[in-house]
């Protein structure tokens, strides 16, 4: 029997990783050097240009020592964003050890760490590697140091690679072999197979990826899914390679997929754990949660013609990201559209970049917005809560008792140097302080516990800025709270614009409504008459702008030679004047719906 | 009936406002004297001959700085290679290039209207603008046009410059009533991308007059030249009873024209026969200089009936004569439909609109009249 090594690749965006992997493949035979464009890994394109790996994939190679001995590498990768840390927990799971890529340029930087603590809470083999050493900028001295501070090993123990080049390639490969464990091989216990990734095949459900742990996963075997309780017959299994490639067995320490008729993702869920009907295993693997949505908004066809498409687009996103969660609902801004619900800020980027780019579908986005409980004042009668997940939908401050809104717990990793600013930003969205932790090589790890709301607006861009890039930030759900929050509204021109209201904290209230109000008014058209813009806690204005009518709007000149460029402006005019919402008589573009989120704290 | 229009690209300095395409070396006039008079022989016993020319407009660059002699060349060359039947025929002309032989010598090869680049009488503008004449200058030269018996004269006007009084407006436009000119251009300062204060404004050097100020220059430019008979008929273009530019009014109803030099745009629709189809050359001079047609030739358009209605529409509207809704329907096919009607409608009670049919703006209308015009054509 072959020895297998099951491990994975850990990096900073744009380190190295997709091209490592690609020797990887290359040097193993799996794949020649022209059959594939670029980075093999990373096969959407909105992957490739954001250097994320959206979705762990993973795929298996013969690897071919010095000695003439092969051994199986099963390459599993790792999704890098914040919104996925389940995923990516569940990915390292399913390895027993990581390659650790630095840039020798560029150094350590956060985003690796947080994925790194991960990894040692596994219990992980961590081998250090520094690529692009081809690189004239390398600064291979300095930056092993960093690798040794960070994670205290000994600077022979730190590979030099690069992938560019493919120098040091075989090298590390042989290093995985000496320095990865082998995984546990005991087939006769009762299976247990990880889940760690699926996707959809619309002829044949669910294909399933997983990790065999523990036991035998053989074809035509009946297969329980322990968290969901679900039954199917493993039809099909087999290893991934550059194809999928059928085999009747899967053993423990192997990795491979499984396809069952299991109809929707949603019964394939990441973490679960696959036993035998026949033989079950006591308990399933530990770590499975259940991924919900935190993050909602309004996603509205900017053409309403286009409600269809949507509809069917997200049908097919939800077939491969069973994340993603949406209803339809009415706006009488924005008309006919979908409440979505998000893992986090990221996700739903994503999400809105793929209706664009694979279906061609343009959208408006309302300002996302986490999912309130509120308890109304009913005298006499049994207090009953109300999920809220669309401001719209808060009822009136007077009928209202309490709301409650979900709390995280944050965890941020950051060079001590920017703790003030760190921490500051915490105070300001209404963060409560747990601890400060000081750790090896100048770093710190602080808590907060902080309203999720408060973190869905760009709270990772301003961390990212108060940090020179540096503070890495990871959070858990912890409970729901009682705050003081209070509908704001948006009215033009006397008109209540629902897309525009928000939820928020009512010492916040006054303040954001100033900005809002100053925000729409750059954004708003000039109008051939004056728009008042308010904002409103119920019947209370609490800020005003006016948009002055317009005075003078003619173009001065208009010969022979101005007729062409005047229409193809008037032209563009008239598309953007379609993408235009209108809430009675006044247009409102597009910007204005995200108005909210691009406003910084401190102006 | 169409029109000739002859693009000059020659300046002795760059206006600091100028978008047209020009360039400030002079030595190649005779060799584009000479790739002009090829340029308008080549288009002997092609289609475009058939129809009569009515209308001749030298433009620029500065048309003033060809001596009488290499314009005499173009205009024969036109007349021998067209069906010229002329009505006006138009040169713009900068006051540092004119005297009183230059204008004598002008009249005597054709030229019967003037359009003088005057633009103010305030040195300061004048120095904002970076123009190449004086205040002097601008003077003597509608003397000059008096004295010498031109036919007809427009002189251009800029105003609502940064800064600008409504005083300093006032003297502006009491200088040139003065002369008692036939007919006016005046224009509101435009910031486009590429001049020089395009630049000075991207780098925040140049504050805009605020609309309001910009409205009230407007109110103060139609009210002034009203009260000496000098009526405004398009947005920018003012004058006597039956002084209107014949040439520019085509533009503005789709007549056909044929650009000549570099820059040019030509524009040819003849109904139940050629499909309407406007092209434009290239803004550089060595390529026109080459003599490649086919490289000189920088976009073909093919119009819809839809673009051509928008077009129509965009340039009726700034007209005092307006639109008529039959000429929309018979020459465009295109009716106005129940929104734009309504919103007509309202317009009119709003005191936007001053008729429905043909339809006219007021001159509260006019000020906003490319918000209008956008409204309009974005109901259909």
């Amino acid at each position: 029997m072959k020895e297998i090594r099951n491990f994975c690749i850990i990096a900073h965006i744009d380190h190295g990783k997709s091209t490592l992997a690609d020797r990887l493949l290359e040097r193993t035979g799996s794949i020649s050097e022209r059959e594939f464009h670029d980075q093999m890994l990373d096969d959407m394109d909105l992957e490739q240009e954001r250097g994320i790996t959206i979705k762990s994939h993973a795929i298996k190679m013969i690897y071919e020592r010095p000695s003439g001995d092969e051994v199986i590498f099963n390459l599993i990768d790792t999704p890098g964003h914040v919104d996925f840390s389940y995923e990516v927990s569940r990915a390292l799971k399913a390895c027993e050890g990581a390659l650790l890529v630095v840039d020798a340029a560029q150094g350590v930087e956060a985003q690796t760490i947080s994925n790194l603590y991960q990894a040692l809470e596994q219990d992980l083999e961590i081998i250090p590697v520094l690529n692009k050493i081809d690189l004239p900028g390398a600064d291979v001295e300095g930056v092993a140091q960093q690798l040794i501070d960070l994670i205290g090993c000994d600077f022979e123990d730190i590979l030099q690679v690069s992938g560019k080049t493919g120098e040091g390639v075989e090298h590390m490969m042989e290093e995985v072999v000496k320095r990865v464990p082998a995984p546990g091989r005991d087939a006769d216990k009762p299976l247990r197979a990880l889940i760690f990734d699926s996707k959809f095949n619309t002829y044949r459900g669910s294909v399933v990826y997983v990790r065999v742990m523990e036991g035998t996963l053989e074809k035509g075997q009946g297969i329980l899914f322990m968290q969901t309780g679900k039954k199917y017959e493993a039809d099909e299994l087999g290893y991934l390679q550059m194809k999928q490639v059928p085999t009747e067995s899967l053993e423990a320490g192997e990795v491979g997929y499984v396809i069952g008729g299991v109809k929707s993702l949603e019964d394939a869920r990441v973490g679960d754990t696959i036993t035998s009907v026949d033989n079950p295993a006591e308990k399933p693997i530990p770590g499975y949660k259940e991924v919900k949505p935190m993050v909602f908004s309004g996603l509205y066809p900017t053409d309403t013609d286009e409600f269809d498409e949507l509809r069917t687009a997200l049908e097919r996103l939800q077939l491969n990201d069973a994340s993603l969660t949406y209803q339809p609902e009415t706006s009488k801004a924005l008309g006919f559209g979908f409440r979505a619900g998000f893992l986090g800020l990221l996700h739903m980027e994503i999400i809105q970049e793929r209706l664009d780019r694979e279906f061609d579908i343009d959208i408006i986005t309302t300002v996302p917005n986490v999912e309130y409980e509120v308890v109304m004042k009913e005298p006499g009668k049994e207090r009953e809560k109300l999920v809220v997940d669309n401001p719209s939908e808060m009822p009136e401050v007077g009928l209202i008792e309490e709301v409650y809104e979900p709390f995280i717990k944050a965890t941020i990793l950051t060079p001590a140097e920017y703790i003030g600013p760190i921490m500051e930003l915490c105070e300001n969205r209404r963060g409560e302080f747990v601890t400060q932790l000081h750790m090896q090589s100048n770093r710190v790890e602080i808590q907060y516990e902080l309203p999720l709301a408060e973190v869905v607006f760009d709270f990772y861009d301003q961390l990212k800025s108060g940090s020179r890039g540096f503070a890495t930030f990871d959070y858990d759900f912890i409970e729901y709270r009682a705050s003081d929050l209070v509908r704001l509204d948006i009215l033009l021109n006397e008109e209540p614009v629902d897309a525009l209201s928000s939820i928020v904290h009512r010492d916040k209230a006054y303040a954001l409504g100033r900005k809002l109000c100053k925000k729409l008014k750059d954004l708003i058209p000039q109008h051939q008459f004056q728009v008042p813009i308010q904002a409103a806690i119920g019947k209370d204005v609490i800020a005003r702008e006016t948009k002055k009518a317009l005075r003078k709007d003619v173009t001065a000149k208009c010969y022979g030679g101005d007729v062409s460029r005047k229409r193809k402006l008037l032209e563009k005019q008239k598309e953007g004047k379609k993408r235009m919402k209108q809430v009675g008589t006044v247009d409102i573009p597009q910007e204005a719906f995200l108005a909210v989120l691009s406003m910084d704290d401190d102006d | 009936m169409a029109g000739i229009y002859i693009h000059i690209p020659f300046c002795k300095q760059a206006c600091s406002y100028c978008d047209f395409y020009f360039i400030t070396s002079l030595e190649y006039r005779e060799q584009f004297v000479t790739r002009l008079l090829k340029e308008i022989r080549s288009y002997r016993g092609s289609k475009f001959t058939d129809e009569p020319v009515e209308t001749i407009y030298l433009g620029g660059g500065t048309p003033s700085v060809l001596s009488a002699d290499q314009l005499h060349q173009i205009l024969e060359e036109v007349r021998d290679t067209f069906d010229v039947r002329v009505k006006e025929v138009t040169m713009e002309m900068n006051p540092d290039n004119v005297s009183a032989e230059y204008l004598n010598a002008l009249l005597e090869i054709g030229v019967d209207r003037a359009s003088m680049g005057v633009q103010s009488f305030d040195p300061d503008l004048l120095e904002f603008m970076h123009r190449a004449h004086d205040r002097d200058e601008a003077l003597e030269c509608l003397r000059l046009l008096s004295e010498t018996g031109f036919p007809t004269y427009s002189v251009d006007l800029i105003y609502g410059n940064p800064g600008q009084s409504t005083d300093c407006l006032k003297q502006d436009l009491d200088e040139l009533l003065a002369f008692d000119p036939p007919h006016v251009s005046a224009y509101s300062l435009t910031i486009e991308t590429d001049t020089r204060l395009g630049k000075q404004y991207e780098l925040g050097r140049l504050d805009p007059l605020p609309d309001e100020k910009v409205a009230r220059h407007f109110e103060m430019v139609v009210d002034r030249l009203a009260e000496q008979g000098i009526q405004q008929y398009e947005v920018s273009n003012y004058s006597k009873p039956g002084q209107q530019a014949v040439h520019n009014a085509g533009y503005w109803s789709h007549k056909p024209y044929i650009g000549l030099g570099p820059s040019a745009h030509s524009f040819w629709w003849k109904k139940g026969k050629d499909a309407p189809v406007r092209w434009y050359t290239k803004q550089d001079i060595k390529t026109y200089l080459s003599g490649d047609r086919r490289q000189l030739i920088e976009e073909t358009e093919q119009l819809t009936r839809r673009q051509l209605a928008d077009e129509r529409i965009m340039m009726g509207l700034r007209t005092r004569k307006g639109i008529a809704v039959d000429e929309l329907s018979s020459r465009y096919g295109y009716d106005l439909n129940q929104r734009q009607q309504s919103y007509l409608d309202q317009k009119k009670q709003e005191g936007i609109v001053k008729r429905l049919d043909p339809i006219q703006l007021t001159f509260e209308g006019l000020k906003i009249a490319d918000a209008l015009i956008l409204d309009l054509v974005s109901m259909q």
